[in-house]
């Protein structure tokens, strides 16, 4: 009945303008700069003072043609690693963490909560710059390692690739963390008593009970972590020290320092269709998992 | 409750205490360095306040300080008032679905909108600054703002609004008396979240500033690129205080609602 | 006058049509009741008349004025909502004020009249809480009190006594009657309770599912004669038996299979009586009287068994048997403490009743 009298209700006054400027807003800042995006890779060259048929005659298919050197696909693979590894490790890590919050936590939930989200909060760079103070030679992690004997010579972690690793999934667990705390919150606590009373070991109550209920929760999460991170280019820039290119990194290096705006925006599309597909193809594969499971996606 | 509790039952425990701890342990250290008298990060020499006052005395900080406040403040304005609109008279059929197109920024890798960004401003000549990065703030604020006012405004009891027009209001008194204080929580709460997004935000500024403009954010990288002292540990400390404290402002705020 | 008029009404929701070429007039000044059961589409109609919906074909009056097209705001007509749907940011008096300051009058005069209305529903001792700390009874004052300070031409209500108790609703009931011959306003009442619509009506009408109006009538007119059965069974309850009109000598009668013919009076004006035609007749249960022993003075009489017997202590209703099977349902009031005879289970009985307190229907 609501939308019914939405119009009758509105229909006479006149201030639909007044919401115009909040749909502009992203049509003309995000869905045209992606369409020129596109266009601009077709283009070896562009006169920006000339509107006319030198656009026609600068188009090619050559950026992308250069991009399929093997440079590139590495680099392209190099970042879905990276991010499927931060995502899968995110989740692994997470998930114990998400569970203890939401289903055995009683009186200290909402401040274990607030202590968890906080670092989600701090400034991602301050907080890159503070795992040089755990990652360096003379950090906390040689020092406290050193110390108790486990490695007798100080480990070089920064400006390798473990260090891009590790910094990446502490930095996104936040992420992972409350998409799944939310989905099993909602899991009623009948449900999982009911497991209990018909005989279930806890394992068996999170494997075929909790577990397919927060499906939604963890790949939520997921794809929460995978896509930033396939674009990251704080941490890898940082940590890595510039000499390993990933996908943020690179399309950087086009746009900033070699102005080469026309392979740049192709690596972008390619980037951006290889993104697309890689997280369609998981989640195809996590649908059938879940349909498997009984998760949420049953038919 | 349940008799069957198996080892990891105590697992558990120790195994989040202990992620706490890795979670921690930098953001701890990198505070107490702030305090470090020594400039060379990583040995402890004695206590000292003097990385605060060359932060304070910093010219190049607090221009990007005030920098990243503008671009903030604006940006909250722009797109809460904008979400705000959207909200309440966007209610063709059209409008409604419209809604999808908001979560266009909120999916896209950050990257991807800068680099998008930069060349459409460069494209029209538009020349880079603050103007350019208020643009681009706003952009992710109404993907956060239109969502969560769309939601609370949902939640409102609809007969209130007739009850409103009943009475002999008109649209836009109804808009102004009733819609607005009702929705107040969610509007606080969504402009605190730009406010903390935007005065965060790295990418879209580190593009879509030009050679110039520095926020605070970039600030900070640049420092680490060339060489940190520990003066941005000791702005890290203000700006983690200064966090804190706004998360539990908006931490209250949900759960005051929730009671309401 | 400002009486309403709906003429030719059409509604329709997705397809689905509640309403179609619905006539109402409702005179000015009146407690009107609109009753129906749920889906009758009685609530439309109400917010029709408000401006929620708008119709898809038809107009609608007040005195002369068609305002079909009229905006929500612009209309003079109320609404007590089933909700109440007070302001939570508001306090009593800013709910109750909430039209006078979109009309833009001065503090004080506002200051008068909100107190004065306060007063008139008793809540001058709260005028200034908050809207939360008052109980289900004073929220629906706020509501009447808010919506009625305008002096709109119409006040509708939809069924605004749904959320309280039994005693606090007949308590209610009584001053609304009380508040409307005060004001003199017309309100329309919807619901689906006929206790309360029997109660505070001055004249009501009567929905069936279908979204149609089956009568139009002061509730005796309801109760005592309906014009068709869905009537006779919603308000209030009947027996109805089927048979064959027959005229005879002068007399009318229903003859009913295995039963006997019945005398009944001859209903004026009605195109559908003709001799051996079907018919049904409706007999209310307290139009019986029920006896053990056989008596005299009565047009009609059944016989039966005893099946079955409900206590309720002002009254005894009882499930008697027919020959052809059908349970005829008996109101007997417990006029005295030892009643002279005792009717029990199974026991064999008469049941009495005058040609004059029978309804002839067609359908």
């Amino acid at each position: 009945m609501r939308s019914e009298n939405l119009k009758t209700v509105f229909k006479q006054d006149r201030p639909f303008f007044l919401a115009i400027p909040a749909i502009l807003w992203p049509a003309i800042f995000l869905y045209i700069p992606l369409v020129f995006l596109v266009g601009i890779s077709f283009l070896k060259s562009f006169d920006y003072s000339v509107f006319d048929y030198s656009v026609i005659d600068a188009l090619t298919f050559n950026n992308y043609r250069l991009l399929f050197s093997f440079t590139y696909v590495k680099i392209l693979f190099r970042s879905f690693y990276l991010a499927f590894f931060t995502g899968f490790f995110c989740l692994l890590i997470s998930y114990p963490i998400a569970y203890f919050l939401a289903l055995r936590v009683g009186r200290f939930k909402n401040l274990l909560l607030f202590f968890l989200v906080l670092p989600f909060w701090t400034n991602f760079i301050v907080q890159v710059y503070a795992w040089f103070y755990i990652l360096d030679v003379k950090g906390v992690l040689n020092t406290v390692f050193l110390k108790l004997g486990i490695i007798s010579e100080p480990l070089h972690i920064l400006y390798t690739p473990t260090a891009i690793y590790i910094v990446m999934l502490f930095c996104y667990l936040p992420f992972m963390v409350m998409p799944i705390y939310t989905s099993l919150s909602k899991i009623e606590k009948d449900t999982l008593e009911a497991s209990d009373d018909l005989g279930a070991k806890p394992w068996q109550t999170l494997l075929y009970v909790t577990w397919p209920l927060s499906l939604s929760g963890v790949v939520t999460g997921f794809f929460l972590v995978y896509i930033p991170s396939f674009g990251e280019f704080v941490i890898p820039t940082l940590l890595g020290g510039g000499k390993i290119m990933f996908v943020g990194s690179l399309i950087s290096y086009f746009f900033l320092d070699t102005k080469n705006i026309f392979l740049g925006a192709a690596f972008t599309c390619v980037s951006g269709l290889f993104l697309i597909i890689s997280a369609l193809l998981i989640f195809w594969i996590f649908r059938r998992y879940a349909k498997k499971v009984g998760g949420i996606y049953e038919k | 409750m349940r008799s069957n509790y198996g080892l990891g039952h105590y697992l558990l425990p120790i195994f989040v205490f202990f992620i706490y701890i890795l979670l921690y342990c930098p953001i701890i250290v990198l505070v107490l360095f702030s305090f470090n008298k020594s400039p060379l990060s990583y040995k402890w020499v004695g206590f000292s306040f003097c990385w605060y006052k060359e932060l304070f005395q910093s010219v190049e900080i607090l221009a990007a300080l005030k920098n990243s406040l503008i671009v903030a403040s604006v940006s909250v304005f722009f797109s809460v008032s904008m979400g705000l609109f959207y909200v309440f008279y966007g209610t063709s059929r059209f409008l409604n679905r419209m809604i999808v197109f908001f979560y266009g920024s909120l999916i896209a890798p950050e990257i991807v909108l800068a680099v998008i960004l930069l060349n459409f401003f460069t494209f029209f000549s538009i020349p880079l600054g603050l103007a350019t990065l208020i643009v681009g703030h706003t952009l992710i604020g109404l993907g956060y703002v239109v969502p969560m006012l769309r939601n609370r405004y949902s939640e409102i009891d609809y007969s209130l609004i007739e009850a409103s027009l009943d009475l002999g209001a008109t649209r836009n008194q109804t808009f102004l008396k009733i819609v607005v204080p009702l929705l107040s929580p969610a509007i606080i709460s969504s402009a605190l979240l730009v406010l903390i997004v935007s005065f965060d935000d790295f990418l879209i500024s580190f593009f879509c500033s030009g050679a110039v403009t520095l926020t605070l954010p970039m600030y900070i990288f640049a420092e680490i690129r060339a060489g940190a002292t520990p003066v941005v540990n000791a702005l890290s400390t203000l700006l983690l205080v200064t966090s804190s404290f706004l998360i539990l402002i908006l931490t209250s705020l949900k759960m005051r609602t929730r009671i309401f | 006058m400002r009486e309403i008029r709906l003429s030719n009404v059409k509604k329709s929701f997705k397809g689905e049509v509640i309403l179609e070429g619905l006539n109402l007039t409702i005179p000015s000044g009146e407690f009107f009741a609109l009753l129906g059961p749920s889906g009758s589409g009685k609530t439309t109609l109400l917010r029709l008349i408000a401006g929620f919906e708008s119709v898809d074909t038809g107009s609608i009056f007040i005195g002369n004025k068609n305002i079909t097209n009229v905006p929500i705001n612009k209309r003079r007509v109320n609404t007590v909502f089933q909700n109440y749907a007070l302001f939570p940011h508001f306090n009593v008096f800013d709910n109750v004020a909430y039209s006078l300051k979109i009309r833009g009058l001065k503090k004080d005069v506002i200051e008068q009249k909100v107190i004065k209305i306060l007063k008139s529903v008793h809540l001058e001792k709260q005028i200034y809480k908050s809207i939360h700390q008052l109980s289900g009874g004073q929220q629906q004052r706020v509501a009447l009190a808010r919506a009625v300070i305008n002096e709109p031409d119409v006040l509708l209500l939809d069924e605004p006594l749904a959320a309280l108790d039994l005693k606090l609703r007949e308590k209610m009931l009584v001053e609304l009657i009380d508040l409307q011959d005060v004001l003199k306003t017309t309100f329309i009442y919807v619901t689906h309770d006929q206790f309360e619509a029997l109660t505070v009506a001055d004249r009501m009408a009567i929905m069936n599912s279908e979204g149609e109006i089956e009568q139009v009538g002061t509730p005796e007119d309801i109760y005592e004669f309906p014009r068709t059965s869905f009537v006779a069974k919603f308000v209030g309850t009947t027996n109805l038996l089927k048979g064959i009109l027959r005229a005879e000598d002068n007399k009318t009668f229903v003859e009913i299979e295995n039963l006997g013919k019945f005398e009944a009076l001859l209903p004026k004006n009605k195109k559908w009586v003709c001799n051996g035609c079907n018919i049904l007749m409706s007999l209310r249960p307290e139009k019986i009287e029920i006896s053990k022993t056989p008596l005299t003075g009565f047009s009609n009489c059944l016989e039966g068994q005893v099946d079955s017997i409900v206590y309720h202590g002002r009254s005894t209703q009882y499930y008697v048997k027919l020959k052809n099977g059908f349970l005829l349902h008996v109101f007997e009031q417990n006029e005295e403490h030892f009643p002279q005879e005792e009717i029990d289970y199974d026991d064999k009985v008469y049941m009495y009743w005058q040609k004059e307190n029978v309804v002839l229907l067609e359908k």
